[in-house]
C-alpha cells in the first residue's frame, strides 16, 4: 500500500502532446478515478504510472520510491486490462496464479492465496476452464482476481467494465467498489463513464486534451465544476449551457432572461444550469419557448425547446402533457445557475 | 453466397463452372500423376517415339524387365548415382533453416510487431525491398568472399546464406501474427512480474504456436525448394537434391540416365504432396495473413 | 518497447540480414567495377638448332596465377563492362539505331544482344504471366466458392501443387512431356502435322511454354488469395445489390471486384517480384537458345570453366536497379504515407 504522486508529468510523441504537466498526489488507500473523454490522456497517465509507457518528462513516485526507470515488474503494482489480457492458454487457477509464480513466491502460499481471491470475485466454480470458455462478466472477474492475488501497492483499472453489457455493468462495478472496501489498496481507475465515476471515486481527476480540468470530489465537481468541459461532461442529460450577457446581475439571451444572479460577472457569458434544477413556472418564466420534443423517461419526462440556439433540456414531473410545438414557461432559480466565462470557459464564482 | 443459390444459378452457368473446376484440376493434377506413373516405366515408354499409349501400358517395359512397371530409374537414381547423399543433405540443409528462420524470426518479428518506433516502419521497408532482391544476385556477391574465406562448398554455409534470404519474409509474416495478438496480453504479464523476454517466452509464445507452424512451413518450402544458393554454394559431394536433380541433366546423353531424373524428381515431389495433404489448412491461411491485412 | 530492448530482440536477425543481404548487394557493386587480370605474356627466345633464333610471346601461367591469386578482384575497370557487349552495348546499339534498316530488323540485331534479350524476355514473362495468372485465379476463386462445401477442400489441395512444387521440378515435369517425344510435345507435332517442332527448334514454342509454365505456377497464390478474399465480401451489400436489381455480372464488377482490389495491388505486388527473378524455368526447359532472363545470365557467367565475377556483377547491379524501379510505386506512396502520418 502506497501512496503515488506525479509530479510535472507531461508526455509527447514527436508534436503530438499527450498528457501535459500533470500534477497530482493520490492518498493511500484512496480510489482515485480519471475521468474524460478518449484521446484525453487519461489512459497514457495510467499507462505511465504502470511503466507500460516511457515518461517524456516529470517524475513519478510510489511510495518512496521514483519509478520513471523500473520496469513494470518492478513497481509492484497490478492491472487490470479493458479486455483483461487473459493467457488463453492457462485455466482461470493458473491465470490467477501466474503473479505469484513469475515473482518467485513460495509454492506453499500459491493454493491458498488463489483460492482465497477466487472466492473474493467469486469464480470457485470455473478454476479448471480456459478463458475462451467463460462469458464476458466471468473473464473480468478472473482479471480482477489476478490483480488482488498478490498484494500489491496499488490496482490500475483501464475502462474495465466497458466490455459488459449494462446489467453486468452495474453488479461488477458494485464488486469493485466492495472489493476497495475490503482490501483498502490504493487504486486508480480510467473511464470515459461519469456514471462510473461519481459511484466509485474518492476523488474524480477529469482530463481532456491532455490537461487536468479539475480534480475534487464527486459532488464537488458535479456541484461546482470548474468550466464548461467539466459542465457538459458530468451529468446525464449534460448541463445546459446557453450564451449572453450579464448586466448588473441579469441574464439575458434570446429567449431567457434571469434576474438575481450575482453582480460579479458582466458582458458576454455562459449561462450553465441543470435539468433537473429546472421546472415548470406558474406564471411568468424565465424561458418562454416552444417544446421542440417530449420524451417520457418513466420516473420523469424530459422536454426540450430552443434557446438561444441551443436546446436546452428540462426535467419536469412524470405526469405532465404536451405536443410539440405548445408553449412551454419554465422557471429556473438563480441560485441553481453557474456562469461561465464566454471565451475561457472558465467558471465565475459568485 | 454458396449453397443456399445454387439452386437460383442458371443450368447454363453451372455446367460452365464445373467443367471448368474439373479443366483446371486436370491442368493442375495430371503433370504430376503423369510423372509419377511414368517414373515406373523405361524411357522408350515415357519418351515414347510411337504412341503415348506405350507410357501407360509399358510396352517397352515389359519387353526390357518383363513387367509392366520397373523401380530400375529409383534405383539408379537413388543407389547408383547416391541420391540418397543428397536426400540427406536436404534433410539437413531444411530442418537446419527452418529452425534458425524460425528462432531469428519471431524474436525480430515479435519487437517488430510492439516497437511502434519509426525504425521499426523503416526496418520493415527495407526488409521488403530485401524480399524482392533476386536471390542470385546475391549469390553473385557471395562467391568471391567466400572463396577467399574458404567456407565455400559445405553446408553450414548454404544454411546460413538460406536463413539470411529468408529473414525478410520470416519477419513479416510473423510480425503480422504477433499483431494479431493482443497487446494487453504481454502488458499484463510485464505488469505480473515478468520481464519482455519472459512475456515473450511464458505468454506469448504459447498462443503464436498456429503463426510458428505456419511460417515454418514457408521457411522449409524456401530451403527445400532453392536453386539458385545451393547449386552455386554447395560442392559436388554437399550438394541437396535440387542441384543434385540439375546435374543429372548434365550428362543426359547416356540411356537410362533420364530415367534417374525422372525418379528422383518424383522422390523430390512426394515430401512436398504429403506437406500438402497435412498442412494444406496453414499454407492457406500462410498466404492469406499478409494479403487480407495489407 | 526501450530502443534497447528492441535491439536485444532483433539484433540476430538484423545482422543475418546485413552480412548476407546488405554487404553482398555492395560487394556485387564493387565486383562491377572490375575485370579479371590479363594473362602476363612473356617473350621467349626460341632457338632451333638449324633455324635460328625467334622470339615469341607466351602465357606465364605461374605469373598470372600469382596475380590472380595476390588480386582475386582482378583490375579496375570502372563503368566499362556495364558499356561492353554482354551488357548495356551502347556501342552496338547506337550502331544498330542509326543504322539505315528496317524496324523489325533492328529489333532483331537487339534480340541477339545478350542483355537485351534477357531483359526483354523477363519484362515479357513478369507482364504477361502476372495478369494472366491473376485472372486465372480469380476465375478460379469464382468456380470454387460457388461449389459445395465437400469438394472445395481436395480442389484446393491439387490446386496448391502447382504453386509449392520446386521451380525447377516443376518446369522438369512440363518439359518432358513437352519434349518431341513426350505426351503433349508429340501431341502439338501431330496438331500442327510438322515432325521437326520442338522446344528446341521453335522459339515461339519455347517462350509459350515458359509463359503457360508462369501462369500454371502462379495461378494458385492468386486463387487462394482471392478465395479468402470473397469469404470476406460483406453479405449485406451483396444482398442490398441484389435487392436494387444487380445482375449476378453486376454484383461481381461492382461489389466483389472492388472489394478485392486491395488484394490484388498485394498479389500483383508478391507476383512481380517473384517473376521478375524467373530463373529456374529457363534452366529446367533448357531454353537458353530461345530465351533467356537476367537472373540466368548471372547464372550462366557464375557456373562454366572460368566465373566471370566482374560480368555477372556488372548483370546482378543492372537487376537490382530493375527491382527498385520495379518497386518504386510501392516505396514512393509508402514514403507519402509516412510524412502524412508524421506530419
Amino acid at each position: 500500500m502506497a501512496q503515488i504522486r506525479l509530479k510535472n508529468v507531461s508526455k509527447r510523441w514527436n508534436k503530438f502532446v499527450g498528457v501535459d504537466n500533470f500534477n497530482l498526489d493520490i492518498a493511500d488507500q484512496e480510489f482515485l478515478v480519471l475521468l474524460g473523454p478518449s484521446g484525453c490522456g487519461k489512459t497514457t497517465t495510467m499507462r505511465m504510472i504502470a511503466g507500460l509507457e516511457e515518461i517524456t518528462e516529470g517524475e513519478i513516485w510510489i511510495g518512496e520510491r521514483m519509478v520513471n526507470k523500473l520496469e513494470p515488474k518492478d513497481r509492484d503494482i497490478s492491472m487490470v486490462f479493458q479486455s483483461y489480457g487473459l493467457y488463453p492458454n492457462m485455466t482461470v487457477y493458473e491465470n490467477i496464479r501466474f503473479p505469484l509464480k513469475v515473482r518467485r513466491i513460495p509454492q506453499d502460499q500459491h493454493h491458498e492465496r488463489v483460492m482465497k481471491a477466487a472466492a473474493m470475485v467469486e469464480l470457485e466454480p470455473f478454476l479448471e476452464r480456459r478463458p475462451a470458455a467463460l462469458s464476458g462478466g466471468q473473464r473480468q472477474r478472473v482479471a480482477l482476481a489476478r490483480a488482488i492475488v498478490r498484494e500489491p501497492n496499488a490496482f490500475l483499472m483501464d475502462e474495465p467494465l466497458s466490455n459488459l453489457d449494462a446489467k453486468l455493468r452495474v453488479s461488477t462495478r458494485a464488486q469493485i467498489k466492495n472489493l476497495h472496501h475490503a482490501l483498502k489498496t490504493t487504486t486508480i481507475y480510467v473511464t470515459h463513464d461519469q456514471i462510473e465515476a461519481m459511484t466509485l471515486a474518492d476523488r474524480v481527476v477529469v482530463m481532456n486534451k491532455g490537461l487536468v480540468q479539475q480534480v475534487g470530489t464527486p459532488m464537488e465537481i458535479y456541484d461546482r465544476p470548474a468550466n464548461t468541459f467539466v459542465a457538459s461532461f458530468i451529468g446525464s442529460p449534460a448541463m445546459n449551457l446557453v450564451s449572453g450577457s450579464i448586466e448588473n446581475g441579469v441574464f439575458t439571451s434570446d429567449g431567457i432572461r434571469i434576474e438575481g444572479l450575482p453582480h460579479r460577472a458582466s458582458g458576454a457569458v455562459t449561462l450553465g444550469f441543470r435539468a433537473e434544477d429546472a421546472n415548470l413556472a406558474e406564471a411568468n418564466g424565465q424561458i418562454e419557448a416552444p417544446i421542440y420534443t417530449v420524451e417520457l423517461l418513466g420516473e420523469a419526462t424530459m422536454l426540450s425547446m430552443r434557446v438561444a440556439g441551443e436546446l436546452v433540456s428540462i426535467k419536469v414531473g412524470k405526469d405532465y402533457r404536451a405536443e410539440i410545438g405548445d408553449l412551454a414557461r419554465i422557471a429556473i432559480p438563480a441560485s441553481a445557475c453557474h456562469i461561465f466565462d464566454q471565451s475561457t470557459g472558465a467558471r465565475i464564482e459568485a | 453466397m454458396s449453397e443456399a443459390m445454387a439452386h437460383k444459378r442458371p443450368a447454363l452457368l453451372n455446367t460452365f463452372i464445373y467443367d471448368f473446376i474439373v479443366l483446371w484440376v486436370i491442368l493442375a493434377a495430371v503433370p504430376f500423376l503423369w510423372t509419377v506413373w511414368g517414373s515406373f516405366k523405361v524411357e522408350a515408354d515415357f519418351f515414347s517415339r510411337e504412341s503415348w499409349w506405350n507410357a501407360i501400358f509399358g510396352t517397352a517395359t515389359m519387353r526390357e524387365t518383363g513387367a509392366a512397371f520397373t523401380g530400375d530409374g529409383y534405383y539408379g537414381a537413388w543407389i547408383t548415382r547416391d541420391f540418397w547423399k543428397a536426400a540427406f543433405n536436404t534433410i539437413i540443409v531444411t530442418i537446419c533453416v527452418t529452425t534458425i528462420s524460425l528462432t531469428l524470426g519471431t524474436l525480430g518479428g515479435y519487437a517488430l510487431a510492439r516497437s511502434g518506433k519509426n525504425y521499426a516502419f523503416w526496418i520493415l521497408i527495407a526488409a521488403l525491398v530485401f524480399r524482392a532482391m533476386p536471390h542470385i544476385t546475391l549469390v553473385s556477391g557471395y562467391l568471391l568472399p567466400f572463396f577467399q574465406l574458404n567456407i565455400w562448398g559445405v553446408l553450414p554455409t548454404s544454411i546460413i546464406v538460406l536463413v539470411a534470404i529468408n529473414q525478410p519474409f520470416t519477419l513479416w509474416m510473423l510480425h503480422s501474427f504477433f499483431l494479431s495478438i493482443p497487446k494487453d496480453l504481454d502488458e499484463s504479464a510485464m505488469v505480473d512480474g515478468c520481464t519482455r523476454f519472459q512475456a515473450f517466452r511464458l505468454v506469448i509464445m504459447p498462443v503464436m504456436w498456429p503463426g510458428v507452424v505456419t511460417t515454418g512451413l514457408f521457411s522449409f518450402l524456401l530451403g527445400y525448394n532453392d536453386f539458385a544458393v545451393t547449386a552455386m554454394l554447395l560442392s559436388a559431394e554437399n550438394q541437396t537434391m535440387v542441384p543434385k536433380i540439375s546435374s543429372f541433366l548434365g550428362s543426359i546423353q547416356e540411356t537410362g540416365n533420364v530415367m534417374f531424373a525422372v525418379a528422383a524428381v518424383v522422390s523430390a515431389t512426394v515430401p512436398l504432396f504429403i506437406l500438402v495433404l497435412f498442412f494444406q489448412r496453414q499454407i492457406v491461411s500462410g498466404l492469406t495473413a499478409g494479403a487480407v491485412k495489407g | 518497447m526501450p530502443n534497447k530492448t528492441f535491439f536485444a530482440f532483433i539484433l540476430p536477425s538484423l545482422i543475418a540480414m546485413v552480412l548476407f543481404i546488405a554487404l553482398p548487394i555492395v560487394s556485387v557493386v564493387v565486383q562491377s567495377l572490375y575485370v579479371s587480370h590479363e594473362q602476363i605474356m612473356v617473350e621467349v627466345e626460341n632457338c632451333q638448332p638449324f633455324g635460328g633464333c625467334s622470339t615469341e610471346l607466351r602465357v606465364d601461367t605461374a605469373a598470372t596465377a600469382a596475380l590472380r591469386e595476390e588480386q582475386p578482384l582482378g583490375r579496375f575497370n570502372g563503368l566499362g563492362t556495364y558499356v561492353n557487349r554482354a551488357h548495356l552495348a551502347t556501342t552496338e546499339l547506337g550502331v544498330i539505331l542509326s543504322s539505315e534498316r528496317s524496324i523489325g530488323e533492328k529489333w532483331a540485331q537487339i534480340l541477339n544482344l545478350p542483355f537485351y534479350k534477357a531483359l526483354i524476355f523477363t519484362l515479357v514473362y513478369c507482364f504477361v504471366v502476372t495478369p494472366l495468372a491473376m485472372a486465372l485465379g480469380f476465375t478460379i476463386a469464382l468456380a470454387v466458392n460457388a461449389l459445395p462445401k465437400v469438394t472445395k477442400g481436395p480442389i484446393i489441395f491439387f490446386s496448391l501443387l502447382p504453386m509449392i512444387i520446386t521451380p525447377l521440378i516443376g518446369s522438369l515435369i512440363l518439359y518432358w512431356m513437352l519434349s518431341p517425344n513426350g505426351i503433349l510435345g508429340a501431341t502439338i507435332q501431330h496438331i500442327f502435322n510438322d515432325p521437326t517442332l520442338s522446344l528446341r527448334a521453335s522459339p515461339a514454342l519455347t517462350w509459350g511454354a515458359l509463359l503457360t509454365y508462369g501462369v500454371w505456377t502462379n495461378a494458385p497464390f492468386s486463387f487462394v488469395v482471392f478465395y479468402a478474399g470473397l469469404q470476406t465480401v460483406p453479405g449485406d451489400t451483396l444482398e442490398s445489390a441484389m435487392i436494387d436489381g444487380a445482375s449476378r455480372w453486376e454484383r461481381i464488377r461492382y461489389v466483389i471486384i472492388p472489394h478485392l482490389a486491395p488484394l490484388a495491388t498485394f498479389v500483383a505486388l508478391v507476383q512481380l517480384m517473384d517473376n521478375f527473378r524467373v530463373f529456374e524455368p529457363i534452366v529446367g526447359f533448357s531454353a537458353e537458345a530461345n530465351a533467356t532472363s537476367l537472373s540466368w545470365l548471372i547464372y550462366n557467367d557464375l557456373t562454366g570453366d572460368s566465373q566471370q565475377f566482374g560480368s555477372a556483377g556488372a548483370t546482378s547491379v543492372l537487376t537490382i536497379l530493375g527491382v527498385v524501379i520495379l518497386l518504386s510505386p510501392v516505396l514512393v506512396r509508402t514514403w507519402r504515407e509516412f510524412k502524412h502520418k508524421a506530419v
